[in-house]
């Protein structure tokens, strides 16, 4: 019996994906019978091709809760999110939400955040290059037309707030051994490549409000009242020089002029 | 040194190797003698960062072959567009002296499947292929390298031998050939084929660029021998004889060795180049020897 | 805060921002960009080695884990890290 095309290679994929599937009809060996075991060599590499992309994006989240518990939790989420294309750079964008809802990790509330920095990590690597917004371009702009202002997030921007330590627990991760974190407060973390590398910043806590409303599309006035209102310490001036001298901005909106 | 990026349009008949971010900075420090290097086309198609600076700056001093891993020729449904034109996007920035991809699939309904999937070899899996090739062939404006693959199972169905299967797509769509030797004696053992014989019967005046690369090896359910195409080892002996016997027949070929996973220091690497390389200028000079012995 | 009162507020606040720069240290605008001691806390990174297993043409040898009835103890460094006085805690994961 002789199956077309898409049928065959619709039956390979879907027992490629359930382990408890038998091998599909038609799939034989020189001996005339089906061999579990080889066909078990494309399910293998399909999973640990994945779940070792996975440990390669995230190894901090992996040191945190084990090779075991990770490769478990890869597989999981292997499970039921493929790679959407073959680009495997961009595979595991989502590992972090899934963390956050998979139960048993659920008592490392810190963990979901840890994952979003290495997240990032690796799209702010593969983000387009672009010359970061200069100091002088922002000085040059007239007094009356700040508040109005929108700035352009750097393509390799992101942000993590997290009510955790996340960037003091990622930091910690990056040394051989670990020490633990004595100081336990929220962290705010930009992640940010305006050159070849890529930067993980700690930001001052009351200016992580004004940076998100900034990376949303606000204007400076309303980015500058929602921080306000949230952290009267704020100072503006000092954020905005912040950010732009880390190379968070690419540019200011081309509809506010100023941009060559 | 060799030769630069503006001269041949085609691999030096040289050893090359695989290029790892790892060994980046100790490439463009050293600029070892390497005939050629290869990467993985999809690792290379994010927007920007520092793998295109480092392959910008990488293949102003060395030949550069192109390998697809995810255009999945052999699947039942088309060809991803999206996939042609970034392949295309590289091949027109890069101007890589060769462009492979693989006899197999790898997508599907359900997304991206991460492996080379086997195909039957029937007439109507043939036609597809063929599709295939002149469609990616007429997209990137140039001509393909088609890689036999390493398999683990065979079809109940498949009507054509794996040999005739290739020279007949390279014949009807003008692509050439990336033979592919170590999957060849994995093939071969897995299904008690001769690899000698395999290697007697290909077309090797259509192969542009052979692959070496180390197996693995288990058993299957019934205690046979199952290699496994594992790329995180050195060229195993039978591999490296199996190579010998090739170039006895092809004349000296561009020749890649592969090692994607375990990947070693780069002297280590160097090191199976330079044996490839002994091999190669020892056919070269065989050959020599022959022409003069018969003027 | 009305219009012009935030309108003068921003650019005050942001000529003295500046200002402080220019009498601090005559930086050129390209040693500006990314200089850790300016803002925040720059945390030393991981090197481009971990840039991702990105795509490949190889298979394995190395198993998955599925199919082996295992249960996940609390292991990791998440047991060192301090949350609210709690140890960190894995939940058993049924394979």
């Amino acid at each position: 019996m002789t199956m077309d095309l898409a049928a065959s290679q619709t039956a390979f994929a879907d027992a490629l994906l359930h382990a408890d599937r038998p091998v599909p009809d038609g799939i034989t060996t020189a001996r005339g019978e089906a061999d579990a075991a080889r066909f078990a060599v494309y399910r293998n590499n399909v999973f640990v091709g994945l779940t070792k992309a996975l440990a390669q994006r995230f190894p901090v989240t992996e040191r945190l809760v084990g090779t075991q518990f990770f490769v478990a939790m890869a597989r999981a989420y292997a499970q039921d999110h493929k790679p959407a294309s073959p680009l495997i750079i961009e595979y595991g964008g989502d590992f972090p939400d899934f963390i956050a809802s998979f139960q048993p990790a659920s008592k490392l509330a810190y963990l979901p955040d840890v994952a979003r920095i290495e997240a990032a990590w690796m799209r702010a690597y593969h983000a387009a290059d672009a010359t970061p917004l200069d100091l002088a371009v922002l000085a040059a702009v007239a007094p009356e037309r700040l508040a109005d202002l929108r700035l352009v997030a750097h393509p390799s921007t992101g942000l993590i707030r997290s009510g955790y330590p996340v960037g003091s627990i990622w930091s910690a991760h990056q040394l051989e051994t670990v020490t633990p974190i004595t100081d336990w407060r929220p962290q705010d973390v930009l992640v940010v490549r305006p050159e070849m590398t890529v930067n993980i910043h700690i930001l001052p806590s009351q200016d992580a409000v004004f940076a998100a409303c900034l990376f949303d599309g606000a204007t400076l006035g309303a980015a500058a009242e929602a921080a306000l209102t949230e952290a009267p310490a704020f100072d503006f001036g000092a954020a905005l020089m912040g950010l732009v001298s880390l190379g968070a901005f690419r540019a200011l909106q081309p509809d506010e002029g100023n941009v060559p | 040194m060799t030769a630069s990026k503006t001269q041949a349009y085609a691999l030096p008949a040289r050893a090359g190797l695989g290029l790892k971010p790892e060994h980046y900075e100790t490439v463009l420090a050293n600029r070892p003698d390497v005939g050629f290097f290869e990467v993985h086309a999809e690792n290379y198609m994010g927007a920007g960062g520092p793998p295109h600076r480092y392959l910008e700056a990488i293949t102003e001093l060395y030949p550069l072959s192109l390998h697809g891993v995810g255009l999945s020729i052999g699947a039942a449904h088309e060809l991803d567009k999206a996939h042609l034109k970034r392949l295309r996007g590289l091949i027109d920035r890069y101007r890589p002296q060769s462009f492979s991809e693989h006899l197999a699939w790898s997508t599907h309904d359900t997304g991206f499947l991460n492996d080379l999937l086997p195909l039957p070899y029937t007439p109507e899996t043939l036609a597809r292929v063929i599709d295939h090739v002149d469609e990616t062939q007429q997209a990137l404006g140039r001509r393909l390298l088609l890689e036999n693959p390493s398999t683990y199972v065979l079809f109940a169905d498949s009507t054509i031998d794996e040999v005739d299967f290739l020279a007949t797509i390279a014949e009807r769509t003008g692509c050439g050939l990336l033979l592919d030797v170590n999957n060849v004696m994995v093939s071969a053992v897995n299904h008690r084929l001769d690899a000698a014989t395999y290697i007697d019967r290909f077309p090797v005046e259509l192969v542009g660029e052979i692959h070496l690369a180390g197996y693995d090896e288990t058993v299957d359910d019934a205690g046979d021998r199952l290699l496994i195409d594992a790329h995180g080892t050195a060229v195993k002996s039978d591999v490296v004889a199996l190579y010998q016997h090739t170039l006895a027949r092809s004349g000296p070929l561009p020749t890649l060795i592969e090692w994607d996973n375990d990947v070693p220091d780069f002297a280590t690497l160097q090191a199976e180049a330079a044996r490839a390389d002994a091999m190669l200028a020892a056919e070269a000079l065989r050959r020599n020897g022959q022409r003069i012995r018969a003027a | 805060m009305n219009r012009s009162t935030l309108t003068l507020t921003l650019a005050g606040s942001l000529a003295t921002a500046l200002a402080s720069v220019a009498f601090a240290a005559p930086l050129p605008a390209e040693k500006m960009v990314g200089n850790e001691k300016c803002y925040g806390i720059a945390l030393k990174g991981q090197n481009d080695c971990a840039a991702g297993a990105g795509t490949t043409c190889a298979g394995t040898s190395t198993m998955d884990y599925q199919g082996n009835s295992w249960k996940a103890v609390p292991a990791g460094t998440c047991t060192s890290m301090n949350v609210d006085g709690h140890k960190g805690m894995l939940e058993p994961m049924k394979g």
